[in-house]
Order: C-alpha cells, then structure tokens, then sequence
C-alpha cells in the first residue's frame, strides 16, 4: 500500500511538478499585486483627505463582499464578453491578487492605529511633511505589528489559489493535476494526498520565512 | 358559508384542470392513436411481465431530464420530452398502457430497473461490457458519436487532426479526456467541471472548440445557433433501453417495437424533430446487435 502511494507521484511526477509550478506562478503574482494595492488601500485608508479615505473604504468593502469565485466570473467571461482580451492566468492573478489586497490593507490599516496618535503630531511639529512621516516613523512600527496577521493572510491566499484551477479558467494548478490523475488513475487518495503535499510546502516556506521576518523585526522585551 | 365558497372555487378550478389534463391526453393519444390503432394491441397473460403491465396499465420508464435534445424537462409545457421521450411513448402505445416517466441519472437507472421502480431504461446509455453483465439491452437505438463543436466563423478547425495547439474543451474525467489526448495530443485540454462552463467558454472566446457527444453538443446548438459540428467522429456509443436482468420477454417485445418504428419512417421524423434540424444531418438508424454494440464500444479504448 505505502508503495502504491509513492507510485503515483513517480509515474505522474513531470505533470505534479507542472501542476505545482503553475501554483507556484500564481501564489508569487497575486502577493506582489495583494502587497502592492494592499499597501496603497491602506494609505488611502488612514490618509488626512476624506475623500481618500472613501476611495479606499469603498475598495475594501468591494473586494472584501464578493465572493472570490464571483471575482472569477466577472473577470473573466464577464470581461472577455466585454470585448477585453484577457488571458485566464491574468483574470486569476488578478482577482485572487485584489482580493487579498482588501483583506491586506485592513490589516495594515489596524497596524497604522496601533501606533500612538502623539507620534504623528510630534513628528509633524519637528517639521516632517505627512508622507515623510508615514514612511519614517509610522510604517516601521506598523509593520511590526502586522507581520503575524500578513502572514495568516498570505496562507489563506496559497489555499485560495486552488479556487483558481477548479473555476471556469480551467488552469492547470496543484489542485487540478491531483484531480486529473485522479480520474484517470483512480488513485483517488494517493492523488489528492500528494497535491496536499505540494501545498504543505508552500505553505511551509511562507511560515519560515514569517518566522524569520518576525525574529529580525522583533523588539527586544 | 366560508368553506362552501371556498370549496366551490376549489371544484371550479378542479374542474379546469382536470379538463385542460383530458384535452392533452386527447390531443396526444388520438395523435399516436392513428399511428398504432387500439386494435393492434395484443393482448398478454396476466402474470407475465408483459400482461403485469397492462394489469396496472402504465410503463415506468425512466429518462435523462437534463440532457436535451433527449430528455429535458421542458420549462413552457412542464413537462419530459425528447427523443428517448418519444420512443417510450411508441413502447406504451403499442402495449396500450400509459408511460409514467421518471427522473433516472445515471447513478441510479440500474438500480431503479433492479427494485422494480422502473420498467424500463431509456437514458442515453451507452452498451458496454459492464452493463451488459448487470441488465438486458434492447438492440441499439442510436448511436451517439464524438464530435468537435466550435463557432461557424472558426475556419481553422476542420476535425480532430486541426486541433493541435488549440484549446479544447471537455468535462474533466469524461471518457473525452483520454480520447482527445490521444487523437489530438498537440491540442492544449481545459478541463473544467461542466459543459454549461465548456460552452460559456467557447462563447466567449476563451477555448477554439469543445469536443463531447454528439448529443450534448446538439444541446448547446439549440442554444446557440452560432456554433456548429465539424469533423469526422471521434467515437461511437451505441444507446441501448435498459431492462431488467432476466426479463427477456420484455427486451424482445422493445426490439419489436424498435425495428417497426426504425422501418415505418417514426424514427426519420423524430431524429429529424430532435437533432436532424439542428446538426443537419440524416437520420442513421443503427442496425446492429448488442455484442456488437460491445465490440464498437471496446474499440474507443482501443
């Protein structure tokens, strides 16, 4: 039995290792774009002007209330039915991208809060503008405090890229190969096991590298 | 007082209803009536299968309701139609029974016919090996076939050799899956979880083509005009009726009824009613056995 199982990770390797490669692509796309427009949300979020401070709340309640598959749908038949040639890979990245950039900007926003007021003011009356204040004094500590919560959140975001492969793209992830040589082998278990693997690992690599995140930015107590 | 008035609403729309049932039945009896006359009806013993049925005077058949063009619950008149419809009314009325159709998917069609909760099978089901051993099959009564649909401005797309570098789609873990990849290797597979999902694809432009039975593919034409059949196929599934193991009286009295309305033009009008109009194409009665049948099934893996 314990030979079947590693049986069909070798007959099946060159397609899991395609299959975790696309993973791959998508998991490291959609976090640059989350991280980006996350970062930018949530400085609109706490930014003096109200009328930023709307733009970005309506965003995140947006992003944040529509389904991730629902994300898919209007991305992708919805935009292409539009007239826009958008590419399947594209329309994913994208969506889970600015879904987790919602959840990304409320979590930094908590750590913009978490900063006493009276370091703003004070830095403001020593003469840094806002911006420079924002990056020199208020972010680092911000960050710190958010490092923990971005973490869950990029974690929830390798698993939400498995909504990817079983949606309308159709695209050819971790979870869809397991499916694949599911059907065709009927190793069902052995299949789906082996992709649970491959997320494992992902998810293993982001949890070090948090760690090590954490202990370099942590304050001595 | 209240109750009274009430129940006499109640009996007036009874009334109605029960009137507008009388009228279908006319229409639709004395339409069939002429093709089969009640003198034609042979009589069975009681206590055969056969003689069971006309005691308790309905036929349970069970039939595909999501699979149009050959049973589908039709959503303006409420009720089953199709072209595996139109054959187990030909059964009925040549038993002189009414059909009683019911829901069978394929997990459950086999099952049914064993428990007895239908009498027959007629939901698109292909004669392989596996059932043959399981249930009785009347001969072959059409023969499915794999086809590629794809949009009529599509020129680049001519049969199964034109599809290398095109995406494809079709139902992942479908028997599609293995044949494309292997008469079509270059062709790149989307594999998604529904054919409604292959068809808003291809409606959209995100695949060139999506390749299934010819019958499904005749279902996504009815809605979409747009689309059309290219190419040679790519397999063949023989449907059979399925009926229960043992029961051969009944599956001799099917073939009868099949051959008859292959022979008497039925088969032409109902083919053409169904798919004909759509695919434009010509009624194919099958004429072969079910080992036969079998050996044209095996042939697709080969």
């Amino acid at each position: 039995m314990p030979f079947a199982f590693v049986d069909t990770l070798t007959e099946n390797f060159d397609e899991f290792l395609r299959g975790f490669g696309t993973t791959v692509e998508l998991v490291v796309v959609s976090f640059v774009i989350a991280m980006g427009v996350g970062t930018l949300i949530a400085a609109f979020r706490v930014a003096p002007s109200p009328w930023l401070q709307r733009i970005g709340g309506l965003y995140v309640e947006c992003f944040r209330n529509i389904p991730l598959l629902v994300l898919i749908f209007i991305s992708y038949p919805g935009l292409r039915r539009a007239g826009i040639d958008i590419s399947a890979f594209v329309a994913g990245v994208a969506s889970l991208g600015l879904y987790t950039a919602a959840y990304v900007a409320e979590a930094l926003r908590s750590g913009v809060f978490s900063v006493n007021k009276g370091q703003i003011e004070a830095s403001l009356s020593l003469g840094f503008t806002y911006p420079q204040t924002m990056r020199r004094i208020i972010l680092p500590q911000a960050f710190r405090t958010v490092i923990s919560p971005l973490g869950s959140l990029i974690i929830a975001m390798i698993k939400n890229s498995a909504i990817l492969g079983g949606s309308i793209l159709a695209l050819d992830d971790l979870l869809k190969t397991g499916r694949v040589v599911a059907s065709r082998t009927f190793d069902v278990i052995p299949a789906f096991v082996w992709a649970a693997v491959g997320y494992l690992i992902l998810t293993g690599l982001a949890t070090v590298a948090i760690r090590m995140l954490e202990s370099k930015y942590a304050v001595r107590r | 007082m209240k109750t009274t008035r009430w129940l006499a609403v109640l009996a007036l729309v009874l009334g109605l209803v029960l009137a507008g049932c009388g009228d279908d039945e006319e229409s639709g009896g004395g339409g069939e009536a002429t093709s089969t006359p009640a003198a034609d009806v042979e009589k069975f013993d009681a206590g055969t299968p056969l003689g069971d049925i006309q005691e308790k005077g309905e036929i349970a058949i069970g039939v595909k309701y999501d699979v149009p063009p050959f049973g589908f619950n039709n959503p303006s008149s409420g009720k089953v139609e199709g072209f595996d419809v139109d054959l187990g009314q030909a059964v009925a009325d040549k038993l002189g029974v009414k059909p009683k159709f019911i829901e069978a998917i394929s997990d459950n069609r086999i099952p049914f016919l064993e428990d007895g909760t239908a009498d027959l099978i007629l939901s698109t089901m292909t004669i392989n090996e596996e059932r043959v051993g399981q249930i009785e099959f009347s001969d072959p009564y059409y023969i499915a076939k794999g086809r590629i649909l794809v949009k009529k401005d599509n020129s680049d797309i001519t049969g199964v050799d034109t599809l290398g570098g095109k995406n494809v789609c079709t139902a992942l873990g479908s028997t599609y899956e293995a044949t494309l990849k292997k008469q079509a290797p270059d062709a790149k597979l989307k594999l998604v979880d529904s054919y409604s999902e292959c068809l808003e694809s291809l409606q959209n432009g995100s695949v060139d083509a999506i390749s299934t039975d010819d019958v499904i593919l005749t279902g996504m034409i009815i809605q979409d005009d747009s689309l059309h059949l290219v190419g040679d196929e790519l397999t063949q599934e023989p449907y059979g009726a399925g009926i229960k193991k043992g029961n051969t009286e009944l599956k001799e009295f099917v073939d009868g009824v099949f051959s008859e309305y292959k022979e008497d033009g039925r088969y032409g009008k109902t083919y053409e009613k169904w798919v004909g109009q759509y695919t434009d194409t010509e009624a194919e009665p099958p004429d072969i056995s079910v080992d036969e049948a079998v050996e044209l099934v095996k042939q697709n893996a080969g």
